[in-house]
């Protein structure tokens, strides 16, 4: 009687929920039929015929669009596995001050942190681009020869140029990154128990050794799932790219719809893209994991 | 003066307490100390606050009817009403009980104020802009986010395996996509979906795609608060003859719910923030507003003022909502002590 | 009169060759006192945790309040309609935190019986008066102590006006010095003519209050008797290891 009652639940759910898209689906073919459009994907074949200003591939816009969304790919990687180093280690050492002894800098990380936090993302990264990059008159140069100078052309870092784009995006996309991260930090040394800050002190270790040895190896496994959807928002957010004119993934795409006029493949596409890169950093976090924890019990 | 030297005392032991943290707090005393001063420079002498004070309405209302811009004015001076009753906690406890349903209505009520009809000549959405727009987004998406992504949670745990699946894929596909195309889809999609003749304006479309995008976050986290629910609750409700319903409804729900709020809350700033997001797919909202005054002639080069007034109200109105909805607990369960 | 609960050979395994339950009969008659003794892990629970419903079991009959259980896929309803009738009160309390203790124990009559608001919070009292705790029903669990909350659960249960009241090691999870003050509510509730299946460690009202002790081990029944004979002449080597296990500690 129980099994047969859920039975039936079951089967009008899933009639409810045929029966919606049913309809979904017939508005759409009714509206692609009105615009004329149809469903392919021919055209990925076809010249994008529009330039790019960043390729790390030779790219011409003779190029097909499968071409350009490829190297629109790889321009988010790009971003993507440098602002996740950048971010890890502003956030770590960011929340490493949060829970440090020293006051006047649990303060600033804190203010840091709040500020940080409570603004968008967007707004950022605006200000990275056209106040703090193309804001500067002349090219800083670092103290040290040629180790990074900084116009508002891009950055030259060790004989790497950046673009100016890149480079703003980077700086906004790891420093609002870095304020979660910093949090996901602080919560992980903050779940190892008290006692064991008092019995590494009280063998006589140095603070940072006591630090580096004990607490840090004790709170890995608790800050790990949490670095890791901050790397999987970093890549989503990472599409913000397109409001300082870097070419990612996003931007690209976008570019082509606007050219093509298909919506619904290009929704696709990026639906694709994203759940492969998601793929990309939870297996690659998986395996630090599995790493991390052969070393901790060998 | 014992007061003052156990000041001073302290001072060296939170800060100065070796050669290292000496000059680490020396290098930050400094870096603070330039900053600050070469902000109140610039603050004093070099930064024109003309661009804020001549478009502050534009800021406020976006390019609502000059003649009608009482109707946004009291929709937002409501928000700071509500905001302060809740904060302070009324003595009475109707008001008290009632907070939440003023919350809930808020956001209505501002779809009412600002499109008219009933007694209030009608305006476009497409006059509808600034704070007022960033609050509509936030209040409205938040409203209809929030039972959407309580139904998500119960199906992701319910025993019927359609059900569980289909919640399942749902948040998980829609917590895979990044938020700006969900948004860009939404403006291009959701007409498609629609029957033929039928169109909706953007800002409802924005309000569909924030919805459907936040609700898959804020399942997992209903879902989070429900698995810290320990299971002899359930079989409490189950001894005293309640129905399944009334046990996920009466004891596990309002339960599941309190765990969740602070995450629950991080979500709503999180939302009121990436409302931002429109101003680059065509609305202008409060970021969209700054983005056409910098594009004006006559304030050209003015990002610094127009980024620091947008952050000031992004952070205010942020940290106001955190507040709220920490007040907002506090006063129903005190309704419920001294009952 | 007819049993309350009549079980016919219940067993139970959770894996191969463990038994929960071996092969249990046991009838309780109205009015009775039957306390379930025995080592941890020897089935207790899981004994009057099948009596309404909460364990499934294997094979075997129970019968309860004159309603058959099945040993799998029973109806909802069915088991419903025993849980109304059937009172009990867990180790670990189980009050709803949420709710203040007056709504704790008018959830149910509300909710399930359909009374009214005025009349269920009216006998809500007067069974807080009962527990000598009346004057907490606006405070919340969290703010009671242990001893209290038991109370508060046990006037939670009476509330439904049950025919039997099922009690899973009700002090257990007390302060030594708040036991009493449970044990001495139970005591008035046998007094007045309960039907009760309580699963205990305290001796001495297993000695005053018990009109039969049932011992189990390793899911087995290994003697049920009457307290008298129980505690000073128990029939088997392992009932009587146990009982100086207890009294030793």
């Amino acid at each position: 009687m129980k099994i047969s009652y859920n039975a039936i639940a079951q089967l009008l759910i899933a009639l409810l929920v045929i029966f919606v898209i049913c309809i979904l689906i017939n508005n759409l073919t009714l509206n692609l039929i009105k615009t004329g459009l149809g469903f392919s994907f021919a055209w990925l074949f076809r010249p994008a015929s529009f330039a790019l200003a960043e390729h790390p591939l030779p790219y011409s816009p003779s190029d097909s669009y499968a071409w350009a969304l490829f190297i629109g790919w790889l321009n988010s990687l790009k971003v993507i596995f440098y602002s996740l180093l950048l971010a890890t280690l502003i956030g770590t050492c960011v929340g490493l001050f949060r829970v440090g002894k020293n006051a006047l800098l649990r303060i600033v990380s804190a203010g840091y942190i709040a500020i940080i936090r409570q603004t968008p993302l967007l707004l950022q990264l605006m200000f990275w681009y056209f106040v703090a990059i193309l804001g500067i008159k002349e090219t800083i140069t670092s103290p040290i020869g040629d180790l990074l100078s900084i116009s508002n052309q891009g950055t030259n870092f060790l004989g790497i140029k950046l673009s100016a784009e890149f480079t703003s995006l980077l700086i906004g996309l790891s420093v609002f990154t870095s304020a979660y991260i910093a949090e996901v930090v602080r919560g992980g040394i903050n779940s190892v128990q008290k006692g064991q800050w008092e019995s590494f002190r009280s063998l006589g270790l140095r603070e940072s050794t006591g630090l580096y040895k004990i607490i840090i190896p004790q709170a890995l496994p608790a800050i790990l799932p949490g670095l890791t959807s901050q790397y999987l928002n970093l890549a989503k957010n990472s599409t913000l790219a397109i409001a300082v004119g870097y070419s990612d993934i996003y931007a690209i795409n976008d570019t082509i719809i606007n050219q093509t006029g298909r919506p619904i493949e290009g929704f696709i596409i990026l639906l694709l893209s994203f759940l492969f890169l998601n793929l990309l950093i939870s297996n690659g976090m998986e395996l630090l994991n599995s790493m991390i924890t052969k070393s901790n019990n060998p | 003066m014992k007061n003052r030297y156990s000041q001073i005392k302290n001072l060296k032991r939170v800060a100065f307490s070796n050669t290292v943290d000496s000059i680490v707090s020396l290098i930050i005393i400094s870096i603070g100390i330039t900053t600050l001063l070469t902000l109140s420079k610039w603050m004093i002498f070099s930064a024109n606050w003309s661009v804020v004070s001549i478009n502050l309405p534009l800021f406020l209302f976006g390019s609502f009817p000059n003649d009608q811009l009482w109707r946004p004015g009291l929709w937002i001076s409501l928000f700071a009403i509500f905001s302060l009753i809740t904060i302070l906690g009324p003595q009475w406890s109707w008001l008290r009980k009632s907070l939440l349903l003023l919350w809930i209505s808020y956001g209505p009520l501002g779809v009412f104020l600002l499109a008219g009809g009933i007694g209030l000549s009608s305006v476009e959405s497409q006059n509808w802009g600034g704070l007022t727009l960033t609050i509509l987004l936030t209040s409205c998406s938040a409203i209809f986010s929030l039972p959407l992504g309580i139904a998500l949670a119960l199906g992701r745990q319910s025993t019927l395996p359609i059900v569980k699946n289909l919640s399942s894929i749902y948040i998980d596909v829609m917590r895979s996509i990044p938020l700006i195309a969900v948004l860009f889809f939404g403006q291009l999609l959701i007409p498609l979906f629609l029957p033929v003749g039928l169109e909706i304006d953007r800002v409802s479309r924005a309000i569909i795609a924030f919805t459907l995008f936040v609700s898959a976050y804020i399942a997992e986290d209903v879902r989070g608060g429900l698995q810290s629910i320990s299971r002899t609750q359930k079989e409490a409700g189950e001894v005293l003859g309640l129905h399944p319903f009334q046990i996920t409804c009466l004891i596990i729900l309002p339960q599941a719910l309190r765990v969740a709020l602070p995450s629950l809350t991080n979500q709503a700033v999180g939302l009121l923030q990436n409302t931002s997001l429109m101003a680059i797919l065509g609305l202008v909202e409060l970021l969209g507003v700054g983005r056409s005054v910098l594009a004006n002639p006559e304030f050209i080069g003015r990002y610094i003022e127009v980024y620091l007034l947008l952050a000031a109200i992004y952070w205010i109105l942020g940290t106001l909502m955190a507040l709220i909805a920490r007040h907002l607990e506090q006063q129903l369960t005190l309704e419920k002590k001294d009952l | 009169m007819p049993p309350i609960i009549k079980a016919t050979k219940l067993t139970k395994s959770y894996s191969k060759g463990i038994f929960a339950l071996d092969n249990i009969s046991i009838s309780v008659e109205p009015g009775e006192v039957l306390v379930v003794m025995g080592p941890s892990g020897s089935g207790k629970s899981t004994l009057i945790r099948t009596f309404n419903g909460l364990e499934t079991f294997d094979s075997g009959q129970l019968n309860v309040l004159g309603i058959p259980l099945e040993s799998q896929n029973n109806e909802e309803r069915n088991i419903r309609r025993i849980r109304k009738r059937v009172g009990m009160v867990f180790q670990q309390f189980n009050l709803f935190p949420h709710l203040s203790i007056l709504d704790n124990i008018t959830l149910a009559p509300i909710k399930v019986q359909k009374r009214k608001k005025m009349e269920a919070e009216q006998n809500a009292l007067s069974l807080l008066s009962q527990m000598g705790i009346a004057s907490h029903a606006k405070k919340y669990p969290s703010q009671l102590s242990g001893g209290e909350q038991q109370r508060v659960a046990i006037a939670r249960a009476l509330a439904l006006k049950p025919e039997l009241l099922l009690f899973d090691e009700p002090t257990s999870a007390l302060d030594p010095e708040r036991v009493n003050e449970v044990l001495d509510a139970m005591r008035r509730l046998a007094e007045q003519g309960m039907s009760m299946v309580v699963v205990t460690h305290e001796i001495n009202f297993a000695k005053e209050v018990g009109d039969r002790i049932l011992f189990m081990d390793s899911g087995k029944v290994i003697e049920t008797s009457t307290p008298d004979i129980f505690f000073l002449n128990a029939k088997h080597e392992r009932s009587r290891k146990f009982l100086n296990q207890i009294k030793n500690k």
